[in-house]
């Protein structure tokens, strides 16, 4: 796993979107020759004097790369993913990042927010298998690729802070943040954690395992 | 990414291998000292003449090697975090010693102990280099505490690093007193 990182420059394409909700959108790059990276990596993508980071949601052997991207209010980038022509040609650098899936003999457990699920995806892809997921959201409908990290999980618990409990034939749904699942329902252990979202979410859970999961392992990567 | 969570307010941190460990954990301890090193060194560089570019860009260099040293301190034996990244041999020490031994070249015989000053430039020199004796100490402290139970094999050649380093910044603080035209103060003992 050495040298992981690189500092590569490409030239790309957008070549696909599609909104996975009201607010959140995939799209693919066009894969440029010899670019090569990591589950959990990301990619600066430059459009003019615009650049951000994004996680790739796509597998270290896909055709394309993939980012999935929320459209934030104030964003000038993520607006401008969210409008762009296909075709339209962008630069990339890359890859970069450590949130790498490191298995050791402690059960995985992957804790997203929001588009946070994206490096998750990617490992999933890659072949992860045997981790639980807690993925917090407001509704179902954010719940982004729950179909197929549901299939590759032992656990997956979509942890909903704005609807109300699971009907029958649906476990798999939590009313609460996954700070509450945390405290409230998963029995105290060792657990190697894997942490991506927004900070608060970030500062809470590795407050909880610190108090409640000692000897835990915590990995994490936040978005802004 | 953001640079700061809030979640290291209760005294803890994680290590680069994902270990939740005290603050005082001879990793962090030692990870502080390299980082204040590097610190020290950035003062240094940036202190130095702009015409001064040969020693700019070994020192440049130098901060990205304490950067590495800083993430191998940072990931515990046997970790998959230990093989990200380039293993630290003995190249980077060489490449003190031979930077000592040019600059040494250029320099009048030691007369006796030098007092830590002179020039702006020199001072920062000094600085950096009792910050690299304290990360260097941290460091072996670091390794005979192993707290995983045995040296660590990933310390082996960043302790001689370490004390090179030293040298090399202590003969970096006396050829800029020279080359900024700054006498050497002596203690006469």
């Amino acid at each position: 796993m050495a040298g992981v990182t690189g500092g590569g420059r490409f030239t790309s394409r957008l070549l696909a979107r599609t909104w996975l909700s009201g607010d959140t959108f995939e799209i693919e790059l066009e894969r440029p020759a010899g670019f090569r990276f990591v589950p959990g990596q990301g990619i600066r993508v430059s459009r003019g004097a615009l650049e951000r980071e994004y996680t790739l949601v796509s597998g270290p052997d896909d055709e394309r790369l993939s980012l999935c991207v929320q459209r934030l209010p104030r964003g000038v980038l993520s607006s401008a993913l969210a409008e762009l022509h296909i075709g339209t040609g962008l630069s990339l650098s890359g890859p970069h990042g450590y949130f790498l899936f490191q298995p050791t003999q402690a059960p995985p457990l992957f804790i997203a927010t929001g588009t946070g699920i994206a490096p998750f995806v990617s490992m999933v892809r890659a072949g992860a298998r045997g981790f639980s997921l807690l993925h917090g959201a407001a509704t179902q409908a954010d719940l982004h690729y729950r179909t197929r990290v549901q299939a590759a999980a032992d656990l997956y618990v979509g942890c909903l802070s704005r609807e109300r409990p699971g009907e029958p034939g649906q476990p798999w749904k939590f009313s609460g943040r996954v700070t509450h699942y945390l405290r409230d329902r998963l029995s105290p252990g060792t657990f190697d954690f894997y942490l991506c979202g927004r900070r608060a979410m970030v500062r809470d859970v590795v407050s909880i395992v610190d108090e409640r999961f000692p000897g835990s392992r915590v990995f994490f990567e936040i978005f802004f | 990414m953001k640079a700061y969570t809030g979640g290291g307010d209760g005294g803890m941190t994680s290590l680069l291998s994902g270990e939740r460990v005290a603050k005082t954990h001879c990793r962090v301890e030692a990870c502080g000292e390299v980082d204040e090193l590097s610190c020290v060194v950035g003062a240094l560089i940036a202190s130095l003449p702009k015409e001064d570019r040969g020693l700019r860009d070994e020192l440049l260099e130098t901060q990205g090697e304490l950067f590495r040293l800083g993430a191998i301190l940072a990931a515990t034996r046997g970790s998959h975090a230990s093989g990200m990244f380039p293993k630290f041999g003995p190249e980077p020490t060489r490449r003190l010693e031979e930077l000592t031994d040019r600059l040494e070249e250029q320099l009048p015989p030691l007369q006796g102990f030098v007092f830590p000053g002179g020039h702006p430039t020199a001072a920062w020199a000094h600085l950096a280099r009792a910050v690299a004796r304290r990360a260097e100490r941290r460091v072996v402290q670091c390794f005979q505490e192993s707290a995983e139970g045995r040296p660590d094999a990933a310390f082996g050649d960043m302790i001689p690093y370490l004390n090179r380093l030293s040298s090399f910044l202590f003969a970096v603080a006396r050829f800029c007193n020279s080359i900024l035209g700054v006498p050497e103060r002596t203690w006469p003992g």
